[in-house]
This record gives C-alpha cells, structure tokens and sequence, in this order.
C-alpha cells in the first residue's frame, strides 16, 4: 500500500490530504498562523491520526503553496498551479478551465483534454480581487467568513467600490456602514467586485466549458452565484474546494519524479 | 480683504485665512469624516474664530481636496494639483518638483513659476499613500505619529517585499513573529514607502528644488528614507499638511481680483450653518 501526502500552505489556510493508492482518505485545513512549519507539522500529524498511521507509513510527501518551503518533511515541492490543475482532473475531469479563489492570489487556469495546463492568469502583488479582500470586510462588518455568503444572499441592492484596492475597500466599507447601509448590500458589493475580478482573469486565459471554481472563495455560495451570473454559465464546484491543490500534491507525490535533464546520476 | 482656503482631504481637512498681501492669519485642521459638510463647517469656523473674524468678513473662499464639493459655502471648486502646487510655490519660490504624500493618495508635481506643468499620481491604489503606514502601524499597535522616532532606532532595515498595503500588513506579522525587532520593520515600511513614492516620481524628470508636502512629510522618519530614496535634499515646510489650503487661499485672492475686474463677484451673505446637512443637530 502507498500512502501519499499533499501539503498545501497558503498564506491564510494551510490544508492537507492524505491517499492511499490514488484515494482520497483524509484531509485536514487549518489557519496558516505566523508559524507555516508549525502548521505543517500539525496538518501531518492529523492525517496520519486519520489514516491510522504513524509518520514512517508515509510513501511519500509534496508540498505547494507559498509556503511549500516550510513543509520541512516534503520529498518535493511543486508549484501550485501545477498541483490545482492536477487536483481538479481528480475531481472534475471533463473540467477545461479553473477558476481558484485563495486568499493570497485568485487564478484562473486552462487545461487541454488530458488535464494538462495550457494557460493561466492570476492576480499578483495586490489583495484587488483575492480572497483576502473578503477577509478584510468581514472584519469590518463583523461576520464570521462562514457567513458571508448567506449574508451576502439577502441583499437587495449591493453597493459598487470606487477601487479594487482592498485597503481603500475597508475604508469604504466603514463610510457605508456609518451611513447606515445594510452589511447585505456591503458583502454583496464584494462577492460582485471579486466575481468581475475572476471574470476578467478568465476571459484572458479564454473561457471554455466545463469550468471548475476551487479555492476557500467557493466556500462562498453567494460568490458562485455571482461568477456564474459575471460569466454566464454554470460552475462545478468540490465538495471540498479547499483541499483541491492539496489533494493535486498528493496525485503529483503519487508520480514518480522526472528529474531535470542533466540532475539524474551519471 | 480676506481670502480663506480650504482643503478637504481623505483623511485631513485643512482650512486657512489669509489678507490681501497673502499672509497667514490662521489655520485649523481636524481629520476628515464620513460627515464631510460638517467638518468643513467646523474647521472654517475655527479658522475664523482664530483670526477674530467673521464668515461675511470673507471675500472669496476655495475649497480643493477629493472632498471639494462638499463644501457648499466655498465660492469654488480647484483640484488640489493646482492648489497644491501654488501653496508650495509660495513657501519655496524656487520650487521645479513638489511630491505630497497624503492619507490616500500621493502626488508628483511639476512646478513652473507656481503654475502646474505636469503630474503623476497613484493610481487607486493605497501603495506608495500615508495609508500604507497608517495601516501597517495599526498592524504592529504603535501610533502613526511614532513610527518616524521608532524607525530611528532600527540596527538595520527589514526587506518588506509587499507593495499591497493588506499583504504587508500580513508581513509584518510574520516578521514579528520570527523575532525581528519592531524598529528594524519600522525602518523597512518607511524605506518600502519611499521607494515605492520615488518610483512614481522618477517618471517626471525631477529638478532642484524639490519639495515634500502632505501629512506624511510631518514623519521626520519618512524625510529622512525619502531623501535616501531619491538621492537627493528635499525642502519640507514647517506646516507640511497645509500647502493646499494655502494654495487654494492664494487662488481664492487671484480669483476674487478677476472677478472684480469682471464684474461677477459673488453676491449675497454667507452662511456656515445653513449649508450644512446637519444644520439642526448644531442648533
């Protein structure tokens, strides 16, 4: 039997899976903290707990994410991109484009038949349009991240943001509050903003059906919602959105190695 | 004759009065609220109660800043490049490039005899604005106003690799966390933001004398990272926030004389409380 693990450290969750012979049979998500290794450690020890195992059991280890260095314990790192678009063709096979929502970095990726990547676009070195973005107003409005999306499902008429800067967002956020807007109308005004966000990246890499939305982001029902109505059509999403680039670690952790030309022994 | 100028920033409103030979009577700011016309209201009447005058004793009154057009009882509306860049030019004859740093936004200007020839801004973006500090500051729980004596301690300069205002605030977290010492990332969030704003301002040609203004040039720490980001000295007015409002008052003073000449001076009394939204909570 071969046991394999994915780690997956993103920069608010940290969430891993363990398989056994290609299937799934645990998996783990928990807050990132400051202390990635810390984490790391603990969402191993987890899976092993789950598995009935001990840490010697494991076959095999690959970490993702911005992170992936902390994973002290990983064979091998591999770049998350990589890791989701292996993940999705676990889950969704017939899946031609992915849409993942983290909080660092929302992505959106194109896969060729055989689930190879074939293009992708991602936001970078800005929260405009990350998951993050919804961290930063729930804090605002004072809701569990949980409830977001049902909050955000009762709005009648959701507000537009001047910018995309999230930190320009909060403090719009704060004037709507005090101007007596309902927070339904604020969360709303969100999931819309981060949904043409996601729409744009999409229409970069071209959009082709079936799509897949992965990431905490569809956690969020009210999100799902927005993107399908931004793009038009209708999204798969996992059971478990969370853990897709994990559960694609693990896959990739299941493959055996080709080593880059020139590193293999003489 | 007085002229009164006002300037409702993001996160400062500034007022200032001045006579006819454009000398400084007064000046009053407070932080701006969501409640823009009230707070304009307050800080003009402060202003005047500082000079000894009344509201009817003004002749003409600019108001400038994002937040211009909330100020009913102002005769006109500038943009607060124009305001800005004839409020430095006051203080710095010699003037060719201007930068502002303030709550929200940051201004590269250049400067022609007092007039604005061109400008760069940020671009909805809180990077390379005082936010970036405001914000990381509250992070790390020091007030704003500290973080230039603070980051004078530091041994050394923390790397800070976000120019994101929210993904710093995650960095420097994580940094405190491995131990790093506060004023060594202090000194690294002063640095990131100057050479984040020297960035911006390397797109016009910047000519001596240059001059730093805004809310942020009141940050000795920020003087001091700014001077070592652009290689060169920088003129900071004593009272760096208020060059706008100055501005604004020195154009209400050219614009009153053009509208004597053209005969279309403003007619009627003014009033701060009936334009207020709030007119009867301040009853």
């Amino acid at each position: 039997m071969n046991w394999f693990v994915g780690v997956d450290v993103g920069s608010a969750y940290s969430k891993g899976v363990i398989t056994k012979d290609s299937e799934l049979v645990g998996w783990h998500v928990i807050s990132s903290g400051a202390n990635y290794r810390a984490s790391a450690e603990v969402i191993r020890k987890e899976l092993v707990r789950q598995a009935g195992l001990s840490e010697d059991d494991l076959t095999g280890t690959v970490s993702t994410g911005v992170g992936a260095d902390n994973v002290y314990f990983a064979d091998r790192k591999a770049g998350d991109i990589v890791c989701t678009a292996r993940g999705i063709k676990n889950v969704f096979p017939q899946a031609r484009t992915v849409i993942d929502i983290g909080s660092q970095s929302t992505r959106a990726i194109r896969l060729s038949e055989e689930g190879m990547v074939t293009n992708f676009a991602f936001t970078e070195k800005c929260a405009a349009g990350s998951g993050r973005f919804i961290e930063v107003i729930a804090n605002v409005l004072r809701v569990d991240l949980s409830q977001f999306g049902p909050l955000s499902a009762r709005s009648d008429s959701p507000i537009t943001f001047s910018t995309g800067c999230a930190v320009f967002g909060e403090s719009e956020a704060i004037t709507r509050v005090s101007e007596g807007i309902r927070k339904e109308n604020i969360a709303a005004g969100v999931n819309r903003a981060l949904a043409s966000k996601a729409a744009s990246l999409v229409r970069r890499t071209g959009l082709e059906e079936p799509c897949a939305l992965c990431g905490g982001g569809a956690l969020n029902d009210a999100l799902v919602r927005t993107i399908e109505d931004e793009l038009g059509i209708n999204l798969l999403v996992p059971p478990q959105p969370q853990i897709v680039t994990a559960l694609g670690a693990a896959m990739i952790a299941a493959t055996p190695a080709t080593p880059a030309p020139g590193t293999g022994p003489k | 004759m007085y002229f009164a100028g006002i300037d409702v920033g993001s996160t400062m409103t500034k007022a200032v009065l001045t006579n006819e030979g454009g000398e400084l009577l007064s000046a009053v700011k407070g932080p701006t609220g969501p409640e823009h016309r009230r707070l304009a209201n307050e800080v003009m009447r402060g202003a005047l109660e500082q000079a000894g005058l009344q509201i009817d004793d003004i002749s003409y009154i600019v108001a400038t800043g994002y937040g211009r057009v909330n100020v009913p009882f102002a005769d006109r509306q500038v943009t607060e490049l124009s305001c800005h860049a004839r409020g430095v030019f006051s203080l710095f004859p010699g003037v060719k490039t201007a930068i502002d740093i303030g709550g929200q936004d940051v201004k590269c200007m250049k400067i022609n005899g007092g007039r604005l020839i061109g400008f760069v801004m940020n671009d909805k973006c809180a990077a390379g604005t005082g936010r970036f500090l405001e914000a990381t500051a509250a992070t790390l729980g020091i007030r704003l106003e500290d973080m230039g004596d603070i980051a004078s301690k530091a041994t050394k300069r923390v790397q800070i690799s976000n120019l994101c205002t929210i993904f710093a605030q995650q960095e420097v977290v994580a940094l405190l966390s491995r131990g790093e010492p506060l004023e060594n990332i202090v000194a690294g969030l002063h640095i990131a933001l100057a050479s984040r704003v020297a960035a911006l301002a390397q797109r016009l040609v910047i000519e001596p004398d240059l001059a730093l203004t805004g809310g942020v040039a009141m940050n000795t720490g920020m003087v001091r990272a700014m001077r070592e980001s652009l290689g060169r000295d920088v003129l900071v007015p004593e009272e760096p926030l208020l060059t706008g409002a100055l501005g604004a008052a020195i154009i209400a003073n050219e614009a009153y004389r053009e509208a004597a000449e053209d005969g279309t001076l403003p007619t009627g009394t003014r009033r701060l409380e009936e334009a207020t939204f709030f007119a009867e909570e301040d009853l």
